[in-house]
C-alpha cells in the first residue's frame, strides 16, 4: 500500500476524511436522475466527488486489480478463454475492470490501460435511462438499480466509453460495470483496485486532489508523456477516472470527445421544448381548437344531410368516422 | 391499374372474398412461428436468439420494427393533420386506411420492443412517476408509444366496428352502439388532438435518442435537427405509405381509382419531401459537413442513396403528369418510402460505429421474429379489410354491399342504405 512511487504526493487521508466525514454536505453532484438538471459543461462543480487516476507510466500489467475487483464484488471471474485464467480481452458482464496492453514492436509506444466505468460527470447512460436505473449518487458514483431497469441497453448505446455491459446469457440480465465499490467506501476503505496497486497506477482520491497530482506529474516531468493533458478533465464533459499517458489517449481506446457531454448535446433544446409541458400544453390547445372548429362544421353539414334524407323519407347513408 | 376516374365516396368492406386465401395462410404461419419464437424468448435469454452485442446492443428489433416501421405506421398523424387540422377533406376517404394500418405497425412495432427489452417485467415502473425520467427520450418513447397505439389510435379505429357491427348485428347490439355514439362524438375531437400531439412527440424523440449516441454516430446524420428530421420523415412515410397501401389494396381487390385524393396525396408527400430535404441541406451547410456528402465513402454512398430516394419522387410530382398517373404514383411512392426506411434505419445500424471493433448481423430467430412481427400486421390488415369497411369505393359498391348483406343477414330488414329498420 505504501506507495512505492516517490510522486505520491496525494493526500488519501483527506480524501477519506472527506467521504466519511461531515465533507459530504458539500459534495455538488446531483442527486437523482430525474431531478439531474446540472449543468455538464460545469465538471468543475464536481471537484469534491470521488475520483480515479490512472497513469500508464507506472502500471506494469500485473492485473492485480482485476482479480481483486472481481473478489471484493463477488464475481465470478471470467476464465472463458482456457477455463483456468481470468484472460477476458475486453470488458464484460463478468469483467467490470480490465487492464488491456496496447501491443506495438516499440516497446516506448507500448502501454496497459486500465479499462472501467469513468464516472462521467455528467453521464449519458444517466440522462438516457428511462426509469432512472442509472444514477449519479451523492458521491459522483455511477451505480444500477436493478428494479428499476428494463433492460433496454439504451446506456450501452449512449455510453462513448461503451462500458455498462449486459448479461446476454441470463433470464434476468443484470448491467454490470464499475460503481466504485461503493458499499467499501461507506466502510471508510478504497476501492478494490487502488488498494491492490503495487505501484499507485491507480490512485484513489478526490477529483480535484487528483486533477492537482495529475498536473503535478505533467509539470515534474513533461517528456514522460505524450501530452500535457489529462484525460477526463474535460473531455465528455469531464469524468471522475483520469488518466494519464505516454501514448496518444485515442491508441487507448479512450475516445477524442468534444467538450460538451452527450447528455448536454442531446437535451439542449428538449428542455426547452418540455419544461413544465408548456409548449406540448399550448400545442394540445392549438390542435383541439383547429380541431373542435372542423368538427363542429361537419357535424353540422351531417345533421343537414339527416334532415334532407328524413325529409325524403329515406334512412340516408350514416356518417363514416 | 386503369387511369380512368372515379370518385371514392364511402368505406365499403371487401366482401364475397374469403379470408383463407393462400397468402393469408403464409402469413398466419410465419406470424404463428415468429409469436412462439417470441414467446419462448420470454422465458430464454436474448444471447441464444440474437445477434446483438454489447457494442451493438440495438438490434433489428428497435432499429426496423420500431424505428423504421413505426414511420410507416406513421399515416394516422399525416393524414389525420392534412385532413382535420389543414381542412383536406378529399383526405378523409383514405383516413381508414391510414388508422388501421397505423394502429397495426404501431401494435407490431410494440410487440417487438417487449421482447427486445432485457427486463420486460419491469415495465412496471411506468405507473410509478417518480421513477421517470422525463429528460430521457427512450422515457417518452416508452410512455407515449404504447399510450398512443392502445389508446388513442384504439379509439380513433372504434367508430368503424361499431359501424360494421350496427349493420350486422343483434337489434340489442344496435341499442348499444346507438347508446355509445354520443359519447364517442363528444370525446372525438379531443381524442385526435391528442392523437396528433402524442406521435410528435415520440416520433421526434425517436430521433432524440441518437443524439445521445454523440460522436458514435457519422456528422451526416448527427445533428440537433435529427429529432425534427425524424418526425417530419415519418409525416412523409404516413402520406407515401397510405398512399401505397391504398392503391395496393384497390389493385388487389378490384377497387376504382380515385385519381383526385391520390393527386392530393402525391402533393402531400412532394411538398413535406421538399420540406425535409430542404433543412437537411441547410443543415449539412451549417454545420459545415457538405464535403462528407462526397468523401464519406460508404457513408456518402447511403446518404445519396435515400436523399435520391426522397428527392426523386418529391421532383417528379411537381409535374402534373407524374401526380395525375395512378401508375406513376405507385413507381413513386414506392421510392419515397423506401428512402424514408433507409433514412429512418441507417442512424441505428450503418451510420452507428462503435469504438469497440464489433459487427452485427440479425441471428435466425431474430429475423424470423421480425418478419413473424411485420406478418401479424399484415395479416390482421386482411381481415380488417374483409370484415369492416375500411377501403374507399363508388357508392354503387356500397349499394352492392347493402344486397350481399340482404342476402347474408336476411333476418335483418333493411333500407337501400343498409340501414336496419328496428321494429
Amino acid at each position: 500500500m505504501s506507495g512505492t512511487s516517490s510522486g505520491s504526493s496525494l493526500s488519501r487521508r483527506r480524501a477519506l476524511q472527506l467521504l466519511t466525514g461531515a465533507g459530504l454536505s458539500g459534495v455538488a453532484a446531483p442527486s437523482s436522475a430525474a431531478s439531474s438538471a446540472a449543468p455538464s459543461s460545469a465538471a468543475g462543480g464536481a471537484d469534491d466527488t470521488v475520483a480515479m487516476l490512472f497513469d500508464t507510466t507506472r502500471c506494469i500489467g500485473c492485473k492485480a486489480c482485476m482479480a481483486e475487483c472481481n473478489r471484493v464484488n463477488g464475481i465470478e471471474p471470467d476464465t472463458g478463454a482456457d477455463g483456468l485464467w481470468q484472460m477476458p480481452i475486453q470488458l464484460n458482464s463478468r469483467t467490470p475492470n480490465i487492464i488491456q496492453l496496447l501491443a506495438s514492436e516499440a516497446p516506448e509506444k507500448r502501454a496497459f490501460v486500465k479499462r472501467q466505468c469513468t464516472h462521467c460527470v455528467d453521464p449519458a447512460c444517466v440522462a438516457g435511462c428511462p426509469f432512472g436505473a442509472l444514477q449519479k449518487s451523492d458521491q459522483g458514483i455511477v451505480i444500477w438499480k436493478g428494479d428499476q431497469c428494463i433492460g433496454c441497453r439504451f446506456c450501452e448505446v449512449a455510453c462513448p466509453f461503451e462500458i455498462p455491459k449486459f448479461e446476454w446469457d441470463q433470464l434476468n440480465p443484470r448491467i454490470v460495470k464499475c460503481e466504485f465499490c461503493k458499499p467499501r467506501l461507506a466502510e471508510g476503505l478504497e476501492p478494490g483496485c487502488t488498494t491492490v496497486c503495487p505501484v499507485d497506477a491507480i490512485v484513489f482520491g478526490t477529483r480535484r486532489d487528483l486533477l492537482n497530482e495529475a498536473h503535478g506529474r505533467l509539470a515534474a516531468d513533461p517528456a514522460k508523456y505524450h501530452e500535457p493533458r489529462v484525460y477526463g478533465e474535460v473531455e465528455g464533459g469531464g469524468t471522475q477516472v483520469l488518466y494519464l499517458s505516454h501514448v496518444p489517449f485515442a491508441d487507448l481506446g479512450l475516445p477524442d470527445l468534444p467538450a460538451e457531454s452527450n447528455a448536454s448535446y442531446a437535451t439542449r433544446y428538449q428542455h426547452l421544448l418540455y419544461k413544465a409541458m408548456i409548449v406540448p400544453t399550448l400545442l394540445y390547445g392549438a390542435l383541439s381548437t383547429v380541431i373542435r372548429r372542423r368538427w363542429h362544421k361537419h357535424e353540422a353539414a351531417q345533421a343537414e344531410q339527416q334532415a334532407q334524407d328524413a325529409a325524403a323519407g329515406r334512412g340516408g347513408l350514416r356518417e363514416q368516422l | 391499374m386503369s387511369s380512368s376516374s372515379h370518385v371514392w365516396q364511402r368505406a365499403v368492406p371487401v366482401l364475397g372474398v374469403r379470408v383463407w386465401t393462400h397468402s393469408f395462410r403464409l402469413l398466419i404461419g410465419l406470424a404463428a412461428l415468429g409469436t412462439v419464437l417470441a414467446a419462448y424468448r420470454l422465458v430464454s435469454p436474448l444471447g441464444p436468439l440474437a445477434g446483438m452485442s454489447d457494442a451493438y446492443a440495438w438490434g433489428v428489433w428497435k432499429t426496423f420494427n420500431v424505428m423504421t416501421l413505426t414511420a410507416l405506421g406513421s399515416g394516422g398523424l399525416a393524414v389525420g393533420l392534412a385532413a382535420w387540422v389543414a381542412n383536406r377533406h378529399a383526405l378523409h376517404s383514405v383516413m381508414r386506411i391510414a388508422l388501421v394500418t397505423s394502429f397495426l405497425f404501431y401494435a407490431s412495432g410494440l410487440m417487438a420492443r417487449v421482447i427486445d427489452v432485457g427486463r420486460p417485467w419491469n415495465f412496471y415502473n411506468i405507473l410509478l412517476p417518480w421513477r421517470w425520467n422525463t429528460h430521457s427520450s427512450l422515457f417518452e418513447v416508452s410512455l407515449a408509444m404504447p399510450v398512443y397505439c392502445f389508446v388513442f389510435l384504439l379509439f380513433e379505429n372504434v367508430p368503424l366496428i361499431l359501424e360494421r357491427w350496427h349493420y350486422i348485428g343483434s337489434p340489442e347490439t344496435r341499442a348499444f352502439i346507438r347508446r355509445l355514439d354520443p359519447y364517442i362524438k363528444r370525446l372525438y375531437p379531443y381524442m385526435i388532438a391528442g392523437a396528433y400531439l402524442l406521435p410528435m412527440g415520440h416520433q421526434s424523440s425517436l430521433g432524440a435518442l441518437m443524439m445521445l449516441a454523440g460522436t458514435k454516430l457519422h456528422p451526416l446524420w448527427q445533428t440537433q435537427w435529427l429529432p425534427l428530421l425524424y418526425l417530419m420523415q415519418a409525416v412523409i412515410c404516413g402520406f407515401a405509405f397510405v398512399t401505397f397501401i391504398t392503391m395496393a389494396s384497390c389493385l388487389m381487390w378490384r377497387r376504382p381509382l380515385d385519381t383526385a385524393v391520390l393527386e392530393e396525396l402525391a402533393n402531400w408527400t412532394s411538398w413535406t419531401s421538399l420540406a425535409w430535404l430542404g433543412l437537411r441541406a441547410v443543415d449539412l451547410l451549417a454545420r459545415g459537413v457538405l464535403a462528407d456528402t462526397v468523401t464519406a465513402g460508404a457513408y456518402s454512398l447511403v446518404f445519396w442513396t435515400e436523399t435520391l430516394l426522397v428527392a426523386v419522387p418529391a421532383v417528379l410530382f411537381r409535374i402534373p403528369r407524374y401526380r395525375t398517373t395512378p401508375r406513376w404514383i405507385f413507381r413513386l411512392v414506392s421510392l419515397t418510402i423506401a428512402g424514408g426506411m433507409v433514412y429512418r434505419f441507417v442512424p441505428t445500424t450503418i451510420a452507428f460505429s462503435p469504438v469497440a471493433e464489433a459487427r452485427y448481423f440479425p441471428a435466425i430467430p431474430e429475423l424470423l421474429m421480425t418478419v413473424g412481427f411485420i406478418a401479424v400486421a399484415l395479416a390482421a390488415y386482411t381481415v380488417c379489410v374483409k370484415r369492416f369497411a375500411v377501403i374507399p369505393a363508388p357508392l354503387s359498391m356500397w349499394r352492392a354491399m347493402v344486397v350481399h348483406d340482404r342476402r347474408t343477414y336476411p333476418h335483418i330488414s333493411r333500407d337501400d342504405d343498409g340501414n336496419p329498420i328496428d321494429d
